[in-house]
């Protein structure tokens, strides 16, 4: 039935998967879930914004990601006075032409890393934010396509808040993911120690996906499978998130978008060529928590917007037979 | 204090508290229909003893109808004895008698209601109180359920005594004692779920603080039950009634204002000549409305009034609510919980369980097309269906939360021994309902096997790993 006519569409993704998941474990030592999360956020051309402390190697994985495709990857390190000229690209007055000639910024690339977003002012921030929802820009009333696939990788410290400016509402929502690395366990930071004793891993990183093999990707995993009843449950954690009592701005229909899409390519991931209700559970946090305002006596009681999300997941029925 | 022992405790709250109001009930019962001819304490033991029962019988790995029969069987020779020695004391044992009497006393209930039928009620509904108890897993919210089932009864029967002159004796004993059980039982329960106070620092002062706590609660219940005096209540009662006579008043008030229906025309007698009919004007002829459509504007004007009458009720009650929230709110050190939309959400369920009921009787008109199903498909999801029922009958329902492959993981830890078919019948089903895949005749018979061999084992008195 279905499940033999897509064997290969959830096989094809898996192994693609298995192949990037193994090059970027290369340099990123353990974190299986994080570079899992990453590539959920690949195939659904989605963007990610990488959110921990400092030298837990966010910017690593964005260039190891970054690396193992065979992409054009461009890098924005976003200080206080980059402009948003700086991120799409200017017009310039060619002498030697004697007329306007457009000079693309790095915004034009299929993989591209902001590093440390949040140092960059909200005019900078802004320009971006046609890029990541159209996949185009518009300079000087000129509108240019960006390359295909794109993919925003952002990274950022919650920690540091002095020259700082938080991200708006409208630029988070844009994000598919919000993914967190977390400290390495014991063993884990005593094999990154042995791996960079001689030579940085990174170095002799080479591709293993191309950009037409990720356009391929991207469009099976649209084919897998959601049955009737997971898709309402996705919709209604999503509604959940709008009446929480710890709530004041809910989950956008971009946010039930995003989860709906990401739980496909976590599925095709997998090997499945249906999505279950663990999958939409799993995502739940990393899709919507960034997506989320809190209200005043949820922060002030300490509550976390993944700790919010985790209990309006768990007031959410799981579409199961009902008990006779 | 050790979990066994809190366990304990909560169902000797549930056995005390439910033996308050079932011993009133009993007790106003005995006067009215019994003539007081029973030892109410000595029916009532029967309680405690059915649970005690049935909740050994459980232990036994007998199948299912076998326990139920046992169980039955003891009930039957309970009551027997009950009724011997309660009714029938002065006869031989041999003498059959008092044996015949129980059936002549269901025959000839619409003339007497004997004490005989009055023991095989009660004994039969204490009997399965006990078998209920024995199968229940107490929680907070189970306590809970019965502190706010309990309480009304426990009013509704002390109101109603007065109008039906049966004088209940100890009320004041019997109030403060359910409450004890109650607030025994909740607390310990809160304690027991890692919610509450007494599971934080305090945790080492449990049982003084404890004991500290309801013994104020009961003092000033006591301090109550001296204000709140029978003639306190007979004026509340009073004043109760007063005010549904108002209410009476006012419906029949509205009632009078439709129009009555006119009788039947009579003809004329013979003889008698027939009066000229009344000339109408014109208009008069244009606002005569069929009778039809009267009888739906009667019906509406009625729902209206009712509706009307029901929104001042539920807005008098909300605001009686508000008030006491306020003053909650102004207490110190008191934390209270809102639970905003909870009685809409509570009676919308209501409303749904009752409309599911209806569609499974398949009533003309309220039937629902049947999903087109796949056999197979059917098949695998009807197993798990069996398999949800069989764990939460041995105590381990799946949470509406959790997902089969979190169900799994649950009862594996249970049932190590059974975690290969809880794996296979768990993972079929995740196909069939999430990926539409349909099983083969071999997985299918591979399923049934699965299934046969796990439910032979028991999973009552596990524990989680």
């Amino acid at each position: 039935m279905r499940e033999a006519a897509k064997k290969d569409v959830s096989q094809q993704i898996k192994e693609a998967a298995g192949k990037l998941v193994g090059n970027v474990s290369k340099v990123i030592v353990g974190k299986k879930e994080a570079i899992e999360l990453v590539l959920v956020a690949l195939l659904c051309e989605g963007h990610v914004l990488i959110e921990d402390v400092p030298g837990i190697g966010k910017t690593m994985l964005a260039k190891a990601v970054a690396k193992s495709l065979d992409c054009r990857f461009r890098r924005i390190q976003s200080t206080p006075d980059l402009l948003p000229s700086d991120v799409t690209g200017i017009h310039y007055f060619n002498q030697k032409t004697s007329g306007f000639e457009f000079r693309p910024g790095p915004i034009m690339a299929n993989v591209v890393l902001v590093d440390e977003i949040n140092r960059a002012t909200p005019r900078t921030q802004s320009c971006m934010l046609e890029a990541m929802q159209e996949q185009q820009v518009t300079v000087d009333l000129e509108t240019m396509p960006l390359p295909r696939p794109f993919l925003v990788i952002a990274t950022q410290n919650p920690i540091e808040l002095e020259g700082t400016f938080p991200l708006p509402e409208a630029q988070l929502d844009r994000f598919l993911l919000r993914v967190s690395l977390g400290y390495p366990s014991e063993d884990e930071e005593g094999t990154i120690l042995s791996r960079f004793q001689q030579e940085n891993p990174l170095d002799s990183l080479t591709s293993v996906l191309e950009a037409a093999e990720l356009l391929e990707l991207q469009k099976l995993c649209h084919q897998v499978y959601v049955e009737e009843s997971v898709r309402k449950y996705v919709t209604a954690i999503t509604r959940a998130t709008r009446g929480h009592d710890g709530i004041r701005l809910g989950a956008s229909p971009r946010a039930s978008l995003g989860l709906y899409l990401a739980s496909q390519a976590l599925a095709a991931i997998r090997g499945r060529n249906y999505v279950m209700p663990d999958d939409v559970k799993y995502l739940a946090a990393p899709v919507l928590a960034h997506r989320l305002i809190s209200k005043t006596e949820a922060r002030l009681k300490g509550r976390s917007l993944e700790a919010i999300v985790g209990e309006v997941v768990s007031g959410v029925p799981v579409p199961v037979e009902e008990q006779p | 204090m050790k979990l066994d022992w809190r366990q304990s405790i909560l169902y000797i709250a549930v056995l005390g508290m439910e033996g308050c109001w079932l011993y009133v009930l009993l007790s106003l019962l005995n006067t009215k229909a019994a003539g007081g001819h029973l030892a109410v304490p000595g029916v009532l033991l029967l309680y405690p003893v059915a649970f005690i029962f049935n909740w050994l019988l459980r232990r036994l790995r007998w199948p299912r109808a076998c326990l139920w029969s046992v169980s039955w069987l003891a009930w039957a020779v309970s009551m027997l004895l009950m009724i011997k020695v309660q009714v029938f004391g002065h006869l031989p044992l041999s003498d059959p008698a008092w044996l015949l009497s129980i059936p002549q006393s269901i025959t000839q209930v619409i003339y007497t209601f004997r004490p005989e039928l009055l023991i095989l009620l009660s004994t039969g509904v204490l009997w399965w109180l006990g078998q209920r108890l024995a199968r229940l897993r107490l929680n907070f919210s189970a306590l809970v359920s019965e502190f706010q089932f309990g309480l009304p009864i426990l009013v509704f029967i002390f109101l109603i005594a007065p109008p039906l002159e049966v004088t209940l004796d100890n009320t004041v004993l019997i109030t403060l004692t359910f409450f004890l059980f109650a607030l025994l039982g909740i607390s310990v329960a809160h304690a027991l779920e890692g919610t509450s106070w007494l599971s934080g620092l305090n945790q080492g002062h449990w049982g003084g603080l404890l004991l500290f706590s309801i013994s104020l609660i009961l003092i000033l219940g006591l301090l109550v039950s001296v204000v709140i005096t029978p003639e306190l209540l007979q004026f509340v009662v009073e004043a109760a009634r007063w005010v549904c006579g108002l209410i009476a008043k006012a419906i029949a008030f509205i009632i009078s204002l439709f129009p009555e229906p006119e009788p039947p025309s009579i003809g004329p007698l013979p003889g008698e000549s027939v009066p000229p009919p009344p000339e109408e004007p014109d208009w008069a002829e244009l606002l005569r409305m069929p009778e039809a459509v009267r009888s739906g504007l009667r019906i509406g004007w009625t729902v209206m009034v009712v509706g009307f009458l029901l929104f001042a009720l539920w807005r008098v009650s909300s605001e009686i609510f508000r008030w006491l929230r306020r003053r909650l709110a102004g207490m110190s050190g008191a934390e209270f919980e809102t639970l905003p939309g909870a009685f809409t959400t509570d009676l919308l369920n209501l409303l749904k369980r009752i409309l599911q009921k209806l569609l499974k009787l398949r009533l003309p008109g309220l039937g629902t097309r049947a999903k087109h199903v796949l056999p197979e498909i059917d098949s695998v999801r009807q197993i798990y269906r069996r398999l949800l029922s069989w764990a939460a009958a041995g105590g381990f329902p799946r949470h509406s939360s959790q997902t089969p492959h979190e169900y799994y993981y649950a009862l594996a830890g249970v049932l190590p021994e059974a975690q290969d078919d809880l794996g296979l019948i768990t993972q079929q089903y995740i196909r069939t309902r999430y990926g539409m895949w349909l099983p083969t005749e071999d997985e299918l018979d591979q399923l049934r096997h699965s299934w046969r061999r796990l439910r032979q084992n028991h999973l009552k008195n596990r524990r989680q790993i």
